[in-house]
């Protein structure tokens, strides 16, 4: 949103930040799930144990973030254990892994997401994604799953283009089990530049649970290609605060390589 | 087993007991020196036409110097499995030696997305994971390994996968079948010449990638001798009977980084990712890996001071060399 004394990508971490429990297993990539474990370790759950698909369990990531430092000393340095990428979706698959934090080209109404191509053919799409990458495992094998997306209406489908990582699959009851996956694992959240949705347990369909400042329910749903539920009460989403936009911009990322400029 | 689903990717299969006699018959169980250059390694190694495999990534560990090797010898048509994949596809791409990728991540880059769009590549996607246990199926030497994930998905559909009942419990389960890569190529922190080779750090699939390919080139960052192996044993990452050639390579990786040794090269990764059209990668090409010869003549471009400073740069040894 423009006027803003922040940016999107920095409000979208603030809110993943502030939704992870202390002391839980959070599965992490690249770029802003990783910023915003970083940002909820240093305020709000310091017991958060960060696991990376190149086999760092628990490191202490260095600030600031530098670009490419995906599986690098700095990302790396004084973990718990250093392993490779079979044991660590092992861990996964096994039930130690309570988070996952993924992002999304497309998204559908069950928490489905596409990061591999949209449009034209499989073969000649029209625009081709890294694909996967651990995303899948992720989706499929943590606990729950949160998913960060910046707010543009062609992301959120009525039916994907290609469903990389499973969400609910087509919503009935029980799919995700019959399709073989593990029981009791889904989408929790999903966090947006205007929006924080939850799963409505009956129905397994996004819903709005809260917006941010300025932005009603209505604004939320006239910026998707679906209509989401509406949970009873909606809450305001706070801006994020003095104290995190600090520790963002001075600690964490001060070359802006993942915030942006506000 | 009862198939309940299967993906249709191209999958090439391989015989679990052909691959097992290929082991006793082409891997030698002799200490021999297996020490060589790039240029020796990827002309008896890698062929047209074979399937590769790397761990890690251009940025971290990569088997950089072999990469270029294998560009500057025009290798066609390779099918590469890009597992943690980043710059690797991008760069053997322009070189023209690629016609498909099994993607677990494609890689990064414009002209690669505008090669996959174009429809002048092929790609096969899976995910990381299944990839990494592909390699792991192929290194336990059975023909395929079960997973709970890609299931109820179009990555499982355009994989190779299967969906299967579980015959002990009835329930439904993802198998992916083994891979055998024709080569594997795996830069190290330490080996002797007979192949014992050391990873420091955390990685990808280092043993399973070695132990499933029938062809097994290390570069390492150093050379050691064979008694500091069997001083510290624990530490020994792929045995010598696995590896086929062993290539000296002191910044092997650049212009990425060997965590614990030396850092990236930033300003070299930015010309890499500047290089956003055919012609200006063509530029790229010409002058990290045609305009030179060799390994030696590489580092020589890149210059002393620059790969010191590099090291220099790299302020944590902790958990690597220490």
């Amino acid at each position: 949103m423009s006027g803003a004394s922040f940016t999107d990508t920095e409000f979208m971490i603030c809110l993943s930040a502030r939704s992870i429990e202390d002391s839980s297993t959070v599965f992490v990539g690249y770029g802003m799930p990783q910023i915003a474990a970083i940002l909820a370790q240093r305020l709000y759950a310091p017991g958060i144990v960060q696991v990376y698909e190149y086999g760092a369990i628990g490191p202490d990531v260095a600030t600031p973030f530098r670009r490419n430092m995906m599986a690098d000393a700095r990302n790396s340095r004084r973990s718990f254990a250093w392993t490779t990428m079979n044991p660590m979706f092992a861990y996964a698959s096994a039930g130690f892994i309570d988070y996952g934090v993924l992002g999304a080209a497309q998204i559908d109404p069950f928490g489905n997401i596409n990061s591999t191509v949209i449009g034209g053919t499989y073969e000649r799409p029209k625009v081709r994604f890294t694909g996967s990458g651990g995303g899948n495992e992720v989706a499929s094998l943590c606990w729950r799953t949160i998913i960060l997306t910046e707010h543009e209406k062609r992301r959120f489908v009525p039916t994907l283009d290609y469903m990389t990582s499973p969400g609910y699959l087509d919503g009935t009851e029980g799919a995700r089990e019959r399709a073989g996956l593990p029981r009791g694992t889904g989408p929790h959240r999903v966090v947006t530049s205007i929006a924080m949705y939850d799963f409505d347990p009956a129905t397994r369909r996004m819903r709005i649970v809260g917006t941010r400042e300025g932005c009603d329910a209505k604004a939320v749903c006239d910026a998707m290609m679906f209509e989401p539920l509406v949970a009873d009460r909606v809450e305001t989403l706070a801006a994020p605060t003095a104290d995190e936009l600090r520790v963002l911009r001075e600690d964490i990322d001060p070359d802006r390589v993942v915030i942006g400029r506000a | 087993m009862e198939v309940i689903d299967s993906g249709i990717g191209e999958v090439r299969l391989s015989d679990v007991d052909e691959a097992r006699e290929w082991m006793r018959e082409k891997k030698s169980r002799k200490l021999v020196d297996k020490v060589t250059d790039e240029k020796t390694a990827v002309e008896r190694f890698v062929h047209d036409g074979a399937y590769l495999s790397y761990d890690l990534s251009s940025m971290v560990r990569g088997p950089m110097s072999l990469e270029r090797e294998i560009v500057r010898q025009g290798r066609k048509d390779l099918w590469i499995a890009a597992k943690f994949t980043l710059l690797d596809t991008t760069l053997l791409l322009a070189g023209g030696c690629l016609s498909k990728i099994d993607v677990g991540f494609a890689g990064l880059g414009r002209t690669l997305f505008a090669a996959i769009e174009e429809g002048r590549i092929k790609t096969i996607d899976w995910s990381n994971g299944t990839l990494a246990l592909r390699h792991l199926a192929g290194a336990m030497g059975v023909p395929f390994l079960p997973t709970r994930a890609l299931l109820g998905t179009d990555t499982f559909r355009r994989s190779g996968a299967k969906s299967v009942r579980d015959p002990f419990t009835g329930k439904t389960v993802c198998l992916v079948p083994a891979v055998h890569p024709d080569v594997a190529i795996i830069h190290v922190n330490q080996a002797d010449r007979y192949g014992n080779a050391r990873v420091f750090g955390p990685s990808i699939a280092p043993l399973e990638t070695a132990m499933a390919s029938r062809r097994v080139i290390i570069s390492t960052e150093e050379l050691i001798d064979v008694e500091e192996i069997r001083r510290n044993p624990g530490r020994t990452t792929i045995p010598y009977f696995v590896v086929d050639a062993v290539v000296v390579a002191p910044f092997g990786a650049h212009p990425g980084t060997v965590p614990g040794l030396y850092t990236y090269d930033a300003g070299n990764l930015d010309e890499f990712f500047a290089a956003r059209d055919d012609a200006a990668m063509r530029r790229y090409l010409d002058k990290y890996v045609y305009g030179v010869s060799s390994h030696q003549e590489y580092l020589d471009l890149i210059g002393a001071d620059r790969l010191a400073a590099l090291r220099e740069a790299e302020r944590i040894r902790e958990g690597y060399y220490t």
